[in-house]
């Protein structure tokens, strides 16, 4: 049945783009399972990118991944045996991500992922391309945010216990001894936890100057509600999840009063005309205002889409133009590290508590190929 | 500790009526119904729909919601266990597991995959105790309509003669059937009552905890625990047990900060860990098995797979 | 002999298309699900035993693959060991696992051990997740390299594949052939009733054990090749989803049929790759198409065949069986031996369930070849009686003693080995086996069967044949003629006749029948009579638990009367009838001086 269907998709292709080129992007992200909000979005913004190619005629699967550590390889394996696939948008999960490098180089067929687990960009390939800032680059500001603008030194760190939040748990641990601050209090929370007020204790216990966050959406906003509720008033300064307005979205503007969050770029009106074009364009689509994800995405896509309109044919074109290029996105200018991380700059966004958007309050514009 | 006292009880309360909709079906059928946790989940959604459309308290729309989630109910038991009645115990285990599949992905498709929060039954204020104690008023109202609830419940089957009627099929269905109860249309009701008394506790846990589709497992591992803790099939065990569960995600590992001067002693970050937490409740509830193999409360019915 | 035919037919159209299948599939992508399949195949195996053969819900399949992938992962990735030795690994950790949960859980119930098992997985998941540096925690543990064997890299696509599908060959023909013996039948009775399979000398406890351990090393075999193919190690491989799939798998596919795991296996992983382009509604699709699947076939897709092309009864057993006739009976084990000492004997037996002594200071002996008969009323402490003899029940105080040598206390296996065999009030056969295997099956410990001489059957397994000729035998001498019918579809008396030669197939020196005669017609009960007597001519010493005062009349040599755990009179029957306080006791206080007359108490059939 579907050896049919795909004929029938091949056949159609062909009769529709007789002679020209025929491009391929597959959209392999998770839709449906724990960790479907971030793919949807991831989804979204590469599929507007895909959209917006005119006049380049871009064609796409959507493929999902589901939550398994398999769901990954295997929709990349399908895709990559389609017509005409220069690039392939990859998970922003990373245990998603990391069985599909061998197969990418194996196919070489370059990664355009958000992902921002540092361990994908240190496998040694040179089909991953990472358009979103690594926890290098992110954590380090975070830190340098609390530590030196804020001058607060004892830390604690509260993270979910997955991935996501060891990684960046990680990162943060190391980046916050590298800048003379101490972390005097960590709890890893399951993302079923519900009552949290066990850890405020402690955390108060502890009495630390400030309290990182590193957690997933829904998590994260239990937390700050939770927190709120519970009185505690040491500052807070979060990961990006929490500038997601499906974050934001669960908490009233007052709940966040005070908080920050570290995040890729300040997405709002009048700071570059393709920021603008890109929020238009987005809310014309989806009706929803977008997230970092999908301006990271719509980015990501839209730089392969460049390297085809500059004149790359295969996927190794598409593959040395990211590794060689610089390129100038909605949220910033991304470059490769030599690694495959193209985006360098982060910033750090405070709501004022009066409403769910939050204003620019600092940004580290880092350099490619720093460590 | 008052603090925590009071939010372990809310929490139980919540998982309490969850693991309540577990065990009434559990006795009417002798099957484990794994969708019990996707119709908390559902219900949450329910109440978020009905509170878009009708603007009011929790308290209002929380009749709608029982209502809409015994009809769920009612969808559960038609395609998952009334075509497997007579087929092996783990087929119904499957086809339950199916279900609850496509109702956290029916949610998915119709409301996305924010998580959402609903309104509370009556507001969100914090109540002050004195003394730095507060206690939000979502969580009083949640531990009254909880009790509310289960006493319901309990004067249903002690004092009504269809919830005799109930009883009887829970305890002996050949029995009851030879006595004229039409077993089909009350074991259909006890699926009702239970996605019922499951809908209200989602609109409970999501005004205070939020929702997304795929909460669904985490309810029903707790309310699997909080059953087998108690007693297989035992009512008061099972309410018990379901605050045994609150009680190690709440209290135990905060015994850090309660007991002062305990991390001189003792490796207390990773001992009270949320994680630490976890693996202790199973391991209590290992050993409870182990010691007393009927569960706390003792078994209410014999022979169940 | 069509339907024995077709039967064949599909098993070769079955092994033809398995074989067909990668070679009209055979893009990369097709490969890869596959070889998926083909790994998930050997963990649905595996977990057959212990969810199949033995009927146990174990959720742990999930705990041993992921603990078969970590293994290897850590030993490919940190220490750079080949296949032969990550695979050999995985399996030692996954069954050293699986032993030690063994030890707390094995002995509980049902849904206690499912639960049990659950927790133990999320302990594990738990710690995966959070020892890091080990595991690499939620990312989980990349780099596995592709399998390589004595230097030489096993690579992707057809290699791969082949190595992957062997494993499921090799470990589908060892799954067959140590199940389809007499061992295999011994599974049968411990998933059907335990209790029944204890009476027949059966260690159900070591039986599940071997059963939980072979489930363990298959799943690390699957969990190593799954890390070599998706080539990492993560949480995902240990959480419940990974168990709810195999149980899935097993269920669909079939329970105890090699062949269902596979079909099982190929369906479940393809069922979601059929359906991808229908955007996020597949899952929703693959979950109404599950309820289909279960609701046509619950008995699994495998099981459904049976259905359709039932095995003709006694299929391909006439000519083996008759090659194996015994020349001569066997004879029982009591008539080799005098009978001047008492076999079994009874002293001071007290039984207590709270406060109430059910047998309280019950003495007696038997002695060979005589038939003993418990009566009273109910309540009296008969059936505690057999359950204290037979060890289901413990006794507080008092001392059993077998041919001189001491059974109180003793496990019920190992009292029925001793010689003690019973039979139930209300009979315990296994509807689903034929006549023959139900009384073979009884053969089990005198054939000494278990799972490794099992491997080393060759067309037929001797011990099974050897365990049917002397089951004909007994069958025969009990008056059964249909051996290939199903149990369950036997009348009653049938059924009673059959579970008393299933009895006698342990060769007991005591043979102990808790009523016998209920539900039985007059002229069944005039058969059964004959044919006990006979036994106790050939040496088996009855002690038979009865209301039925006709039916025990000219049966019983002795009787012993018991009324509220005591015994309050024991003689000839002819004593019995006429004690005025067995008559009290039969028809309360008083009534024992105006009703005397034996046959208004032959006629009460009290």
């Amino acid at each position: 049945m579907r050896g049919a269907i795909l004929v029938a998709l091949a056949s159609l292709l062909c009769a529709s783009a007789a002679g020209a080129q025929t491009v391929q992007i597959p959209v392999i992200v998770p839709l449906t399972g724990p960790i479907a909000l971030e793919g949807t979005s991831q989804r979204n913004g590469a599929v507007l990118a895909i959209e917006g190619a005119m006049p380049l005629k871009v064609d796409t699967t959507i493929l999902d991944t589901a939550g398994a550590a398999e769901g990954g390889a295997n929709a990349f394996e399908r895709a990559a045996g389609g017509k005409g696939v220069v690039a392939a948008v990859a998970p922003m999960f990373g245990t998603q991500v990391l069985p599909m490098i061998p197969l990418a180089d194996e196919y070489s067929i370059p990664l355009l992922t958000t992902a921002g687990t540092a361990a994908i960009t240190e496998k040694g390939s040179k089909f991953v391309y990472r358009f979103f800032p690594s926890d290098m680059v992110t954590k380090r500001a975070q830190a340098k945010y609390v530590l030196e603008d804020l001058g607060k030194k004892k830390v604690a760190i509260l993270y979910n216990a997955t991935a996501y939040g060891q990684s960046g748990f990680d990162a943060l641990t190391t980046y916050i001894k590298q800048g003379g601050g101490e972390v005097v209090y960590s709890d890893a929370i399951d993302l079923a936890t519900k009552d949290m007020t066990p850890t405020f204790a402690k955390l108060k216990a502890a009495n630390p100057d400030i309290v990182l966050i590193q957690m997933h959406t829904g998590s994260m906003a239990l937390l700050l509600r939770q927190y709120r509720q519970a009185a505690v008033d040491i500052p807070v300064v979060a990961n990006t999840m929490l500038t997601m307005p499906s974050t934001a979205a669960l908490l009233e503007p007052a709940e966040l009063k005070g908080v920050c969050a570290e995040t890729s770029a300040w997405i709002g009106k009048g700071v570059s005309p393709d920021l603008d074009k890109f929020l238009d364009d987005y809310k014309a689509k989806y009706n929803a205002i977008p997230d970092f994800f999908a301006l990271q995405q719509y980015d990501g896509v839209n730089m392969a889409i460049a390297a085809v309109k500059a004149g790359a044919k295969t996927p190794q074109d598409v593959q040395k133009y990211l590794a060689s290029s610089e390129y100038k996105g909605a949220a910033m200018t991304y470059k490769s590290d030599g690694k495959g991380n193209m985006a360098h700059s982060a910033v750090i966004v405070c709501f004022d508590g009066t409403s769910r958007s939050p204003a620019l309050v600092k940004r580290y514009d880092g350099k490619p190929a720093t460590n | 500790m008052l603090q925590l006292s009071l939010n372990t009880v809310s929490l139980g309360s919540a998982y309490a009526l969850v693991a309540l909709g577990l065990v009434l079906v559990l006795n009417a059928t002798n099957a484990v119904n794994f969708a019990h946790g996707a119709l908390v989940m559902v219900g949450s959604y329910l109440a978020f729909a009905i509170a878009a459309v009708v603007p009011a308290k929790g308290i209002v729309i929380l009749p709608l919601v029982l209502l809409s989630a015994a009809a769920f109910g009612l969808v559960l038991a038609l395609i998952a266990y009334f075509p497997l009645r007579t087929k092996p115990v783990v087929a119904v285990f499957i086809a339950t597991i199916s279900a609850g599949t496509i109702f956290e992905n029916l949610v998915l498709l119709t409301f996305g995959p924010e998580p959402r929060s609903t309104p509370p039954i009556l507001g969100n204020r914090m109540l002050d105790l004195g003394n730095g104690v507060a206690i939000g008023e979502q969580s009083v109202a949640v531990i009254c309509a909880a009790f509310v609830l289960i006493g319901g419940q309990y004067l249903l089957f002690a004092h009504t003669r269809f919830g005799r009627r109930l009883r009887a099929v829970a305890q002996d269905p050949d029995m009851a059937a030879a006595c004229g109860i039409n077993i089909k249309v009350m074991i259909a009701f006890t699926f009702m009552l239970a996605a019922a008394l499951a809908g209200a506790a989602g609109m409970f846990l999501s005004a205070t905890y939020y929702t997304s589709p795929t909460d669904g497992a985490n309810y029903m591992m707790k309310a699997y625990l909080a059953v087998t803790i108690g007693g297989w099939g035992s009512i008061p065990g099972t309410v018990i047990g379901a605050f045994l569960v609150a009680l190690f995600e709440v209290l135990i590992p905060a015994i850090p900060a309660l007991i002062p001067g305990l991390d001189a002693v003792l490796p207390t970050a990773t001992l009270f860990s949320m994680t630490s937490s976890t693996i202790a409740l199973f391991l209590t509830f290992l050993a409870v098995l182990l010691l007393r193999p009927q569960g706390l409360f003792g078994e209410a019915i014999k022979k169940r797979a | 002999m069509s339907v024995s035919h077709a039967r064949t037919a599909v098993g070769i159209l079955f092994v033809l298309a398995l074989a067909a299948w990668p070679l009209v599939f055979s893009s990369p992508f097709d490969l890869r699900i596959f070889t998926l399949a083909g790994v998930f195949a050997v963990m649905v195996i595996g977990y057959q035993f212990i969810f199949g053969h033995v009927g146990a819900l174990a959720l742990s399949q999930a705990t041993f693959f992921g603990l078969g992938a970590y293994a290897t992962a850590i030993c490919a990735v940190h220490l750079g060991f080949g296949f032969p030795a990550t695979l050999t690994l995985s399996v030692l950790v996954a069954v050293s696992v699986a032993l030690f949960i063994a030890i707390p859980v094995l002995r509980l119930g049902s849904h206690y051990f499912a639960l049990a098992t659950l927790g133990i997985s999320q302990i594990v998941t738990l710690v995966a997740l959070e020892w890091v540096s080990l595991t690499g925690g939620g990312n989980g543990l990349s780099g596995v390299p592709l399998p390589s064997i004595a230097g030489l890299v096993i690579p992707r696509g057809w290699p791969l594949m082949l190595l992957v599908w062997s494993f499921v060959a090799a470990g589908g023909f060892v799954a067959w052939q140590m199940m389809r013996g007499l061992y295999g039948k011994a599974c049968h009775v411990v998933r059907d009733d335990e209790v029944a399979a204890r009476s027949l000398g059966i260690d159900i406890h070591r039986i599940r054990l071997t059963m939980l351990l072979l489930s363990a090393a298959y799943g690390g075999v699957a969990g190593a090749l799954f890390a070599h193919v998706n080539r990492i190690a993560s949480p995902e491989a240990l959480e419940f989803k990974t168990m709810v799939l195999c149980l899935t798998m097993a269920v669909v596919g079939g329970r105890t049929k090699v062949a269902g795991a596979i079909v099982g296996a190929l369906l479940i992983v393809h069922l979601p790759e059929w359906f991808r382009f229908l955007d996020r509604s597949y899952v929703m699709v693959n979950a109404i198409i599950l309820i289909g699947l279960l609701i046509v076939a619950p008995e699994g897709l495998v099981g459904l065949l049976d259905r359709v092309l039932p095995r003709a009864p006694g299929e391909g057993m006439g000519k083996t069986l008759a090659r194996h006739r015994p020349a001569m009976s066997p004879p029982a084990r009591g008539a080799l031996l005098p009978s001047t000492t008492p076999i079994l004997e009874v002293r001071n037996l007290v039984k207590r369930f709270g406060g109430v002594k059910a047998i309280d200071d019950v003495s007696f002996d038997l002695h060979r070849g005589t038939i003993t008969a418990v009566i009273g009323p109910n309540g009296s402490g008969k059936t505690t009686l057999v359950n204290c003899i037979t060890g289901v029940e413990v006794p507080d105080v008092g001392a059993i003693t077998l041919g001189g040598s001491a059974i109180t206390g003793g496990r019920p296996h190992d009292i029925a080995r001793a010689g003690i065999a019973r039979t139930f009030q209300n009979l315990r056969l296994v509807d689903d086996m034929s006549v023959l295997d139900n009384v073979a099956v009884a053969r089990f410990e005198a054939e000494g069967a278990g799972p490794l001489n099992a491997l080393k059957i060759g067309r037929e397994d001797p011990r099974l044949l050897r365990a049917y000729a002397y089951a004909l035998h007994l069958l025969h001498r009990l008056g059964v003629e249909e051996v290939h019918r199903l149990c369950g579809s036997l009348p009653y008396g049938v059924k009673r006749r059959v579970e008393i030669a299933r009895a006698l197939a342990l060769d007991p020196q005591v043979l102990l029948l808790d009523e016998p005669a209920a539900g039985l017609n007059e002229s069944e009960q005039n058969d059964l009579a004959a044919r006990l007597q006979d036994l106790a001519a050939n040496g088996v010493t009855l002690l038979i638990i009865e209301h039925n005062m006709p039916f025990l009349r000219t049966l019983a040599t002795y009787m012993i009367c018991l009324d509220q755990g005591r015994v309050i009179a024991e003689g000839r029957p002819r004593e019995i009838y006429e004690n005025p306080l067995v008559l009290d006791a039969y028809l309360g206080r008083g009534a024992g001086a105006s009703s005397a007359s034996s046959p208004v108490f032959a006629e009460a059939g009290v």
